[in-house]
């Protein structure tokens, strides 16, 4: 029996995902990768963002200042409750998961097999764009010796599909900066964030099923924000916006838009369109984007969502966004928009004194 | 019905009640400990309050809450942040007010205010004691000096101890190899403003006020602090008679603007 998407674990899902469809599973550490390769070699990517979990045996391998995406990852890993994934992927995002793949690789003796995949930083040279392609058949090359051989057609497939679903999440963020999509800030991040685990096939229409039924005409009420930073954790944050009124109406975040908002893609070969999406997507701390062109896209985004304020939301100890955030933060003040610094571990529960620097963020707006 | 209103702040160690006339005069106040049951300290704030000024509680038209325990006062009528309240409170008291510095007892803000009395920015510490009334009452406690008594004898200090750290912790074990050297009471305390000042002052550049400064909350009771923070930012600081109650008293401001 097929449980509802709603109330099915995540354990559930990849359970029935291998053994109704025959899927592999693929445990991936953030932010940026070629979900569509893996996809079309029907393998099934989990993204490990922010486990429920607490830190205690990680602790024993990291730093104390490290940012907790990665010591709950390793302790997911530790907690030996990734048994069910084939094998691990590491995005060379930034320092923290570089070292995380070292300890998992070299040092834990886990016995799953993990890849690496590297992917250029700005500024892009000329040689950027031949580099990402190598780097996409280097990994692909390496996963047919352990998941069999990757058909052309199957690839292109999978790029398509996943450009459908890139237009459908422009087209929800879109009409939320709109104003036009009934939706609470909870509502919206829950049904994105199902990317992160959920397979095209189930993703997809639930996607078009939230645009649809979330279409709306009425104008905005209250005040707007634009939401920086890692991820939407704790999800009380968001709560606490929609329990006081404010909108999240556009977001600059490393975990939604600045992996999904890519340009259109016009090349027919598989491997320049997944390029091309790359080189496209919105500038981000863990790509080396200059600061200037980080805050140019922040401004514009603020103007085209009519955003009244800007929320940081940053994992503590997350090095690459702690280089931009500061001069970010200084720099929209300067141009006269309220700014919040909000700095929080993973699933940390809102401390009285994070709702009160929400709350007095939402008075100020007026 | 006459127009009185009353503002309550619950903090995490006091409590404290205004009460105000529509004329925006400060008919009464009271502080109260907090004590473990935030609702029960409201109460006991306002009927202290209302007692001192003559008035019943059913004489009150409208109440807003502000505070921590600010979700705890279930007779509200509105629930502002302390941030907004203290920025309105010192506007009020001191016209020229642009900066308010409210050092607290679990933390610290410095808030950016408009002639209007509407905060533009504010910064918090909240990650720690240091630079805080916490980081005072920890220091009072190893000297065995009353916590109201470090202001005069910080003042009577010829020379000063260095302390270097920030962390309530490490600054405690300096104090404590301070006491084994025999450095005066006076030098030693001097050194623990300047830490909470030094603290504090980071925390004000960020904002880049150049106009006039308020502090309010409990530790602008203690001179030598209000001291070096005016040495520290170079002008006098406003301080009102009861910077306690700035929270409370933009509060009650607060209750009329919404009359
Ligand atoms: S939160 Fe920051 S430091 Fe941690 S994994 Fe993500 S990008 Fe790296």
């Amino acid at each position: 029996m097929h449980l509802d998407l709603e109330t099915r674990t995540r354990k559930d899902y990849i359970r029935e995902q291998k053994s109704l469809h025959g899927r592999k599973v693929m445990g991936v550490f953030p932010a940026q990768y070629p979900r569509e390769l893996l996809l079309a070699m029907n393998i099934l990517p989990v993204e490990i963002w922010d486990p429920p979990l607490r830190t205690r045996e990680a602790s024993a391998h990291l730093q104390s200042y490290i940012c907790s995406v990665v010591s709950l990852g390793l302790e997911l890993i530790l907690q030996g409750k990734c048994s069910d994934l084939d094998a691990f992927l590491f995005p060379h995002t930034c320092d923290s998961i570089q070292n995380l793949a070292s300890i998992v690789n070299d040092y834990l003796g886990i016995h799953k097999p993990c890849y690496f995949f590297y992917h250029p930083k700005a500024p892009y040279k000329r040689a950027s764009r031949p580099y990402y392609i190598s780097q996409l058949k280097e990994l692909k090359s390496g996963l047919e010796k352990q998941f069999g051989e990757l058909r052309e057609t199957d690839l292109k497939r999978s790029v398509d599909r996943w450009e459908e679903i890139r237009k459908d999440i422009s087209k929800c963020y879109l009409l939320r900066s709109e104003g036009r999509l009934n939706t609470s800030n909870r509502a919206f991040y829950s049904i994105l964030r199902r990317v992160e685990y959920l397979h095209p096939d189930d993703f997809h229409p639930l996607l078009t099923n939230f645009l649809q039924s979330g279409r709306t005409e009425t104008e905005r009420q209250g005040h707007g924000v634009l939401l920086s930073g890692v991820l939407p954790n704790p999800p009380e944050v968001l709560d606490h916006l929609d329990a006081i009124g404010v909108r999240v109406v556009d977001d600059d975040l490393l975990s939604c838009s600045r992996r999904f908002l890519s340009g259109p893609v016009s090349n027919s070969d598989p491997y320049e369109a997944m390029a091309e999406t790359y080189f496209s997507l919105p500038p981000c701390s863990t790509r080396g984007s200059a600061i200037e062109e980080r805050l140019n896209h922040i401004l514009k985004k603020i103007r085209s969502s009519r955003a009244d304020g800007v929320i940081f939301l940053i994992v503590k100890f997350c090095e690459p966004e702690f280089f931009d955030v500061p001069i970010l933060a200084d720099s929209l003040k300067k141009e006269g928009i309220p700014v919040l610094v909000l700095e929080n571990e993973i699933n940390q529960a809102l401390s009285g004194q994070i709702v009160t620097r929400i709350e007095a963020f939402a008075e100020m707006l007026g | 019905m006459k127009g009185w209103v009353i503002g309550i702040d619950v903090g995490s160690l006091t409590t404290d009640a205004v009460i105000m006339d529509e004329d925006k005069r400060v008919l009464s106040f009271s502080i109260v400990d907090t004590g473990y049951n935030s609702t029960d300290a409201a109460r006991e704030a306002m009927t202290v309050a209302a007692g001192r000024a003559g008035l019943e509680l059913e004489d009150v038209s409208r109440l807003v809450a502000t505070g921590y325990g600010r979700a705890a006062v279930p007779e509200a009528n509105k629930r502002v942040t302390e941030i907004a309240c203290h920025a309105a409170g010192a506007v009020y008291l001191f016209p020229d007010t642009e900066m308010v510095i409210d050092i607290g007892g679990q933390d610290s803000k410095v808030i950016k205010v408009g002639k209007d009395g509407r905060v533009q920015d504010f910064v918090m510490n909240d990650k720690c004691a240091a630079g805080t009334g916490r980081f005072l009452e920890v220091m009072s406690a190893k000297l065995k000096i009353p916590l109201d008594g470090m202001g005069d004898i910080s003042i009577s200090a010829r020379g000063e101890a260095a302390i270097s750290s920030v962390c309530t912790v490490f600054a405690e074990s300096e104090v404590v190899s301070l006491v084994a050297r025999n450095c005066p009471k006076e030098e030693i305390v001097k050194g623990i403003h300047r830490s909470v000042v030094n603290r504090v002052w980071a925390m004000t550049r960020q904002l880049r006020v150049s106009g006039g400064v308020t502090m309010t909350g409990g530790v602008a009771k203690n001179r030598g602090v209000v001291a070096l923070m005016e040495e520290r930012v170079g002008r006098r600081i406003n301080v009102p008679d009861e910077p306690q109650i700035v929270g409370a008293l933009g509060a009650a401001l607060f209750a009329l603007r919404e009359k």
